[in-house]
């Protein structure tokens, strides 16, 4: 009985949803799509709890840490107590509110855009690292085609030429490379999917 | 002429083919009795070495799964993160240095937990699996990088492994190795996460060898099955883009 319960039943109810939702996207014009529609809905839903889920496991790592006088548990205080403050404007004067949107706009942007900054940094780093520890023609190739796809780029006066090479870096070989990629990606997920459907990849089962 | 070119019909023949091979392989070699040999991919050949190292440091691997979501689609992105976890995790758990996972999609979170829980289970120490080895970093991209650069420091883990949905957020997490000469290894479909971590590490998996990680960490058939039946899908693909080429060319 353990078994069906831990096995069965959940192989058979995603391998009916997942059948259910793949028919509706694949004949839309059949009723089917009602369904498909209404499962959707529900693993929206279902993620919304998640969600919330999420957030007390970020509750619970931190609390410990603070609690166990952990590394770094100052971190931890500024993480919660921001968290638990950011709570108050959306509950108190709702979601559209200046204060809940001043919040979006003026710490949580500002603090993303620092980030994607100190992304480009990291880039060039490695890149740096790459010329030190891994000589060789590839490296060599990756980098001359970064300069030249970033100069490309740039307004240059008298350097059209190099705007040209960077259309057809990115248009040619790197849009092949691209499309490579992605049928690899797509012929995975077709036969992933196809393992889930089939109940051969059960993540969702306790066997 | 309009029919043939229908995307329904292509879709269906797509996927009715793919069952077809998937299926016949999997009869073939279930009466063969042996599995296929596959190749062996650099970024996952090293992962049990390095779960050797963390057990005799006593500092654990950290398995970043990315912002991968599970009902999105990076949904199989996410499902290839759980299949490395699944293959390291018993062993893990058996020298005491259960990894610590990182997820940037709550979604996820329950799965890794879960993953988790049944390997103590087998193990027969259900009492020592503590939920908080998994941890939600953050639901953006970036969030998401912000949190696992501490986590993933070197005085804290033997190894960085990023296993999913990356941007090229993903250099953070890189940096953090490549600063104390750590190692780590990475296998990841999106451009922007090659781009970025093509520089950093040698042990790379790109593409669809993301999808290979099941066959190469644990030594279940249906892996390797899948991943040889992706590869006669990807040849009868090849074929057929050269063949219509061909076809354009002399056709004018």
């Amino acid at each position: 009985m353990r078994r069906i319960i831990r096995k069965w039943i959940p192989i058979f109810i995603a391998t009916t949803s997942g059948l259910l939702a793949l028919a509706g996207y694949l004949f839309p014009d059949t009723g089917l799509s009602v369904y498909r529609d209404r499962l959707v809905e529900w693993a929206v839903i279902i993620g919304a709890f998640a969600l919330i889920l999420g957030v007390f496991n970020v509750l619970r790592v931190h609390g410990q840490r603070i609690l166990e006088s952990g590394k770094g548990q100052v971190y931890s205080v500024v993480l919660l107590v921001a968290a638990l403050v950011s709570f108050v404007p959306p509950l108190v004067y709702g979601p559209t509110d200046s204060l809940t949107r001043g919040m979006v706009d003026y710490v949580i942007t500002p603090l993303g855009g620092a980030l994607a900054a100190l992304v480009v940094f990291t880039l060039t780093l490695s890149a740096v690292r790459m010329l030190r520890h891994r000589r060789g023609p590839s490296s060599l190739l990756f980098i001359v085609v970064v300069i030249l796809t970033l100069l490309g780029t740039t307004p240059l006066r008298g350097f059209e030429w190099l705007s040209e090479i960077r259309s057809w870096l990115v248009g040619v070989p790197g849009m092949a490379g691209v499309r490579g990629l992605l049928l690899g990606v797509a012929l995975g997920t077709v036969i992933t999917g196809i393992r889930v459907l089939l109940g051969s990849e059960r993540p969702h089962s306790e066997f | 002429m309009n029919e043939f070119l229908d995307p329904t019909t292509w879709a269906l023949a797509l996927l009715l083919f793919s069952t077809l091979v998937l299926v016949v392989l999997t009869i073939l070699y279930r009466r063969r009795g042996t599995g296929p040999d596959v190749r062996e991919i650099a970024a996952f050949q090293d992962l049990r070495d390095q779960l050797g190292r963390a057990a005799e440091r006593g500092k654990p691997l950290h398995i970043a799964l990315g912002n991968g979501t599970l009902g999105g689609s990076d949904t199989v992105s996410s499902l290839a993160g759980l299949q490395v976890l699944e293959g390291l995790i018993d062993a893990a758990v058996a020298y005491d240095v259960a990894p610590i996972i990182t997820v940037g999609d709550p979604t996820l979170l329950p799965l890794a937990q879960d993953v988790m829980r049944r390997a103590y289970e087998r193990n027969q120490i259900p009492e020592s699996y503590d939920s908080s080895q998994v941890r939600f970093l953050g639901p953006s991209a970036l969030a998401y990088a912000a949190g696992a650069v501490p986590v993933g420091a070197p005085e804290d883990v033997t190894a960085n492994v990023a296993v999913g949905t990356f941007g090229s957020e993903v250099s953070l997490v890189a940096d953090i190795s490549d600063q104390h000469g750590r190692p780590k290894a990475a296998a990841v479909d999106a451009a922007e996460a090659i781009g970025a971590l093509y520089p950093t590490t040698d042990r790379l998996a790109v593409g669809e060898e993301l999808y290979a990680a099941g066959a190469q960490v644990t030594d279940e058939k249906k892996y390797t099955t899948s991943l040889i039946a992706e590869d006669i899908l990807r040849f009868i693909l090849v074929l057929a883009i050269v063949g219509t080429a061909v076809v354009a060319l002399v056709g004018g």
